[in-house]
């Protein structure tokens, strides 16, 4: 039922066993799939050419991959996903809540009914969650490096859970604990190349997609369980389908103006637009939001501001340009969950005033003004008098 | 043969004009071995900015020059460059290159450039020549063009190639003087308005033109002490203070520094003085005796208390700035070093040592007293400002390396008139003895010193003639050939001190092998040339701040700070990354947009000008400003020594210069028999070698490994938040061995079913 939704939604499928031989992920630098999905959670080793390396290689690339593990994954599932910022428990280790599994549960309590409430809060990956059954999972339990931003929780377990091996009694104290426990982890990568790990293969089979939910402990009777619409909404986050923004264009001016300027003065006012896009099934079309904001950078930000909608997709700030020279950057940085991130920075220098653009005449230099004209004057009507006084003592002399 | 030719002035004007064309063109000869050993190029630092500055003036224009915005320097703050120089230099070349344009002469402005401080130093020659003619006379003045002409002193900042504020300024200078002189001898208003433009000139040319504002003034003040007022002294001073203050107002740089900064201060009060003397002195002619000395005494004290209140306000409400820092050190030379260690840093700002006297001067340190002698002997007023030219000129030259500029032009005038007054001495006598002896040396002369001793001869041959008073013919012609030795050796010393000491383009640099070859180390404009072909053309290059200008000279790259040193905190913030750790500095790094980053490194040939002995400065100059991050004696070893061996401080062998400078260096082996990593420069075996970057990576190294360029790793570097081994929650149980080879690639599952013909596949 997965495949065929992928099937349905146009992707072409390439089936391959994980020890096969002949296994390759790129061909002569470049990569042969877009996607890789990877439902083997107990692969020691996997065949061919691929290997962590290949597989970080293809997420670096842009690839993005969805990976499902078990209970009983192997050393390279557990080495792909450290190299993602999360880890896998012990091996055998599952996720156990007393509280809330399913009724069809084997009496060891693994197969656990996920709230919608601990769904990550982001739409645009797990689609609306209010609206659906609680998630079946029976599988492992993930630990998210906390200080990593680009990590994102989306199933945490309730926190009556823990992950530890069902059939060993507790010794130790369990890696992963309550709410820490993740069941689905996802990495948006730098390059936005997506990478969702689920600890559960279960997950997403058929069984778990048709099979009824009820937690055992007085719950209420859902006829199926979320996972196929969270399992769908989730391969069309991580396949790009998305959650796919783009900046269109990027234009400044000056005010008054239609082309971006070598350089701008200081105390110029300067208009900043710019266009979003998101992508969907039909092509790239305008992305609203209200929360966009601009940076007028150097080293500190002088300005900030919020870029104002002005027409769907396509926002407009102005402002004016601080007293200050030097070279700027419009910076817009936006990270929202679930999107790709936006990240545009624009070099303009921002100049002093020029030597014919200062005030000519000050009010405050007029004292200045007259006393030297007074004293052209002055000279002037000086120099008259003075030879004509020695004229007249010439004259009074040769009389 | 003399004694018949036409006319007397006429031979001597042939004389002189013929000596100082030799002195001229030996002059400009002597300073072409950089031209001549390397090629027609810029040298050193500050040169290559007003390089950029000249061809960026040629290209666009006087006015846009003016209004420059440099948005490649300083990066992200730019650098007004039209209001932040002195454009003399740019002005004078541009305007060459335009006239030779004009008369269909296409010369590129790169060797107008290359050729200004040589030809210059023959004006300085002729300056030389008009100024010590004023003082004393013309065979003085004769001695003292020759000695300019190839003195190391000033040789040391007007080689071809070295295209610097100082190579026209001297000119300048000495121009300035003759016509204050002149104008202080004549007391026409002509002259001072000359004496003003000239000031103009030198104002727009280099800073030093606070020594002419304050020396003047200077004069003027002594001369009324002396009681030597007069109506030309009031005439000159008045004509050049005035015209003088509001032409250097002129230049954008200045701008209103001459009324507002306590350096111009003396000026403007030595103004108000003269004036309140002028009125007194025609109040006395006006007034009875007594009558004048109760209002003298009366307005001499109200004025000083006056003048002194005024001051002293001004300076309190900030109209007046106090002293600079520069000015600071030059009074206690130990001020830099504790308050402004950037202006300490610069080696020419470190106080002279003896040594550099003599070998900056030669004999002419042991004839400049004699010379001051003589003039304070037979003083006059323009004789009293030659000395005291002098006395300032030698106290600050004493100070800073860098102003034994201004000390060497008052010492040639002054050994002009030593070695003048000495041979008229001695060369008074009978025609025949004498003319005898300077032919004999004059044939001598031209195979050994080969440039201007035969001009001098002549002259001196020629002054004998005046006078005719005896002393023994022995003793004389000793003192003579004595004499004419010690110029030969001047000569010869010049010469030597010329080639090897002054000739360097420090871009290029020569090493002698043992056989005596030379080798070219273009370590330096390989890598420039490396950075503007393969990086991008807005890329942003960290440095420290002395090889700014050579990267935005030849490189054309953008830079974050230059040898402008004019923002402290920035060079700080280039400071603090350079000593910070790789992690701290990449935080710096990325707030300043670094995209390379480039350091030199001489411990591969020995080159001991490079950044790690240049490292403390840069400390230093961080702990000015981020007294909290960055700490000085954490930098020392506890013995307080600054090794980078395996003693050296850890604070030092992880910082980022040195990693920079040291990267992979461990791995070097530069000969058979030594150890890996051995630092030539510093004679040690590095104390860090294995150690790997994280946020850089080696972009570039030159071929002697003098530059070393690397690059700034960008985010999408980092484009997995990768969990280390050793922070791994998880540890793993056991490492897997591959199971894999070339010919079986078939990966493994575990517990795969394993498919059997025939049977079900069961579920393990």
């Amino acid at each position: 039922m997965f495949f065929k939704s992928l099937r349905d939604r146009g992707y072409t499928l390439t089936f391959k066993l994980a020890d096969d031989s002949s296994l390759l992920l790129s061909k002569y630098g470049e990569f042969l799939f877009d996607h890789l999905i990877i439902f083997a959670p107990s692969v020691e080793e996997f065949g061919g050419a691929v290997s962590v390396e290949a597989i970080t290689d293809f997420i670096d690339g842009g690839g993005n991959v969805l990976v499902a593990g078990s209970s009983m994954s192997g050393d390279v599932l557990r080495e792909l996903t450290s190299e993602c910022g999360f880890e896998i428990d012990e091996e055998g280790a599952s996720v156990i809540d007393h509280l809330n599994y399913d009724v069809n549960d084997n009496g060891k309590h693994t197969l656990i009914v996920a709230d919608t409430s601990n769904l990550i809060d982001a739409s645009v990956i797990v689609g609306k969650k209010d609206e659906l059954a609680p998630l079946l999972y029976q599988g492992t339990g993930l630990i998210a490096d906390v200080d990593n931003p680009l990590v994102l929780q989306l199933l945490t377990a309730s926190s009556s859970a823990y992950s530890y091996i069902p059939d060993q009694p507790l010794k130790e104290y369990p890696h992963a604990v309550g709410k820490n426990t993740l069941l689905i982890a996802a990495l948006q990568a730098r390059n936005n190349a997506r990478v969702v790990f689920s600890g559960s293969l279960y997950f997403f089979s058929d069984e778990a997609f048709t099979s009824p939910v009820q937690k055992a402990l007085g719950g209420k009777h859902y006829t199926t369980s979320g996972n196929k619409d969270v399992a769908i909404a989730l391969t069309k986050w991580v396949l790009k389908e998305t959650g796919v923004l783009k900046v269109k264009s990027v234009s400044h001016h000056r005010q008054g103006e239609k082309t971006p300027p070598q350089s701008y003065t200081i105390m110029d006012t300067v208009v900043f637009s710019l266009e979003l896009e998101r992508k969907t099934n039909h092509g790239w079309i305008p992305h609203d939001a209200d929360d966009v904001q601009l940076e007028f950078v150097r080293i500190d930000p002088f300005v900030r501001t919020k870029l104002v909608r002005k027409s769907p997709g396509s926002y407009k700030a102005v402002f004016k340009i601080p007293d200050v020279y030097g070279v700027y950057q419009f910076k817009v940085d936006y990270n929202r969950i679930g999107y790709t991130a936006i990240y545009s920075s624009t070099q303009v220098s921002v100049r002093p005033l020029e030597h014919t653009q200062y005030e000519r005449f000050i009010p405050n230099a007029y004292p200045y003004y007259a006393s030297a004209f007074s004293m052209m004057v002055g000279v002037f009507l000086f120099s008259i008098v003075f030879l004509h006084f020695k004229e007249d003592s010439v004259k009074s002399k040769a009389e | 043969m003399r004694k018949n030719s036409s006319s007397y002035s006429g031979w001597k004007s042939l004389i002189t004009f013929t000596v100082l064309l030799l002195a001229w063109v030996s002059g400009f000869a002597s300073r072409l071995f950089a031209v001549i050993r390397f090629e027609s190029i810029i040298h050193e630092f500050d040169p290559w900015f007003n390089y950029r500055a000249t061809a960026y003036m040629v290209e666009h224009g006087f006015y846009n020059f003016l209004n420059w915005f440099d948005e490649r320097a300083w990066y992200p703050l730019g650098r007004i460059v039209g209001g932040t120089v002195y454009p003399g230099l740019m002005i004078t070349s541009g305007s060459i290159h335009y006239i030779l344009h004009m008369l269909n002469i296409p010369v590129h402005i790169r060797d107008i450039c290359v050729f200004l401080a040589p030809i210059f130093s023959g004006l300085t020659a002729i300056s030389t020549y008009l100024l010590t003619k004023e003082l004393w006379n013309g065979g003085a003045g004769l001695f003292a063009a020759c000695f300019i002409a190839i003195v190391p002193g000033y040789i040391s900042r007007s080689v071809a190639g070295s295209y610097d504020n100082e190579g026209i300024a001297i000119f300048a200078l000495q121009i300035t003087y003759y016509l204050w002189v002149k104008s202080v001898k004549t007391g026409s208003i002509f002259w001072s308005c000359i004496t003003a433009l000239s000031y103009f000139y030198m104002v727009s040319a280099w800073g030093g033109y606070v020594f002419i504002i304050n020396l003047i003034p200077l004069h003027v003040f002594v001369l009324l002490l002396m009681g030597r007022y007069s109506c030309r002294l009031f005439t000159s001073y008045t004509t050049f203070y005035i015209l003088g203050l509001l032409f250097s107002m002129q230049i954008p740089f200045v701008g209103f520094q001459p009324i507002r900064t306590s350096e111009h201060m003396a000026a403007s009060g030595v103004f108000a003085l003269l004036i309140a003397i002028g009125i007194l002195k025609h109040l006395q002619s006006v007034l009875s005796r007594s009558e004048f000395k109760y209002f003298f005494i009366f307005a001499s004290l109200a004025a000083a208390a006056s003048v002194f209140l005024v001051v002293v306000i001004l300076t309190y409400a900030g109209i007046i700035a106090p002293w600079s820092g520069r000015f600071y050190s030059l009074w206690d030379t130990g001020y830099a070093k504790i308050h402004i260690p950037i202006i300490a840093s610069v080696s020419e700002h470190q106080p002279t040592t003896w040594f550099s006297f003599f070998f900056d001067l030669h004999i002419l340190v042991t004839t400049f007293p004699v010379g001051l002698w003589y003039c304070i002997k037979n003083i006059n007023d323009e004789r009293v400002f030659v000395v005291l030219y002098a006395l300032s000129a030698v106290y600050f030259a004493g100070v800073m390396v860098r102003l034994m500029l201004t000390l060497t032009p008052v010492v040639c005038i002054l050994s002009g008139i030593a070695f003048s007054r000495l041979l008229e001495i001695f060369l008074k006598e009978e025609d025949n003895p004498a003319a005898t002896d300077s032919d004999s040396d004059q044939e001598a002369t031209p195979s050994r010193g080969l440039y201007d001793k035969a001009g001098k001869l002549r002259k001196m041959r020629h002054e004998q003639l005046k006078e005719s008073e005896g002393l023994g013919s022995n003793v004389r012609s000793f003192v003579i050939v004595g004499t004419l030795a010690m110029l030969l050796m001047f000569a010869v010393h010049c010469t030597w001190v010329t080639s090897n000491a002054y000739s360097s383009p420090s871009i290029v640099l020569a090493s002698y092998s043992q056989d005596g070859s030379r080798q070219i180390l273009d370590d330096f404009r390989e890598a420039y040339y490396w950075l503007s072909q393969n990086t991008d053309n807005n890329a942003r290059v960290m440095s420290w701040w002395d090889y700014g200008y050579q990267i935005a000279g030849m490189a054309n790259r953008t830079t974050l700070v230059d040898n402008n040193t004019w923002n402290n905190s920035h060079i700080a913030l280039v400071g603090k990354a350079m000593s910070s750790t790789e992690s701290k500095a990449y935080e710096i790094m990325k707030t300043l947009d670094v995209d390379y980053v480039l350091v030199i490194f001489g411990g591969v040939i020995g080159y001991s000008g490079d950044d790690i002995n240049k490292f403390l400065w840069m400390v230093r100059i961080a702990e000015g400003e981020h007294p909290k991050d960055i700490r000085e004696s954490d930098y020392f070893t506890d013995r307080g020594e600054f090794r980078v061996d395996a003693e050296g401080s850890p604070t030092l062998l992880n910082c980022l210069m040195y990693k920079l400078s040291y990267y992979r260096f461990g791995e070097l082996q530069l000969d058979y028999r030594g150890p890996a990593g051995y630092d030539r420069t510093r004679n040690v075996v590095i104390g860090n070698k294995n150690f790997d970057l994280t946020y850089l990576e080696e972009a570039y190294t030159t071929e002697h490994w003098l530059v070393r360029i690397y690059r700034v790793k960008k985010d999408t570097d980092f484009n997995r938040p990768r969990i280390p081994l050793s922070e791994r929650k998880m540890k793993r149980s056991s490492m897997y061995i591959s199971k894999k080879t070339s010919k079986r690639k078939k990966g493994s599952i575990k517990g795969k079913p394993v498919v059997v013909k025939g049977k079900k596949p069961v579920k393990s």
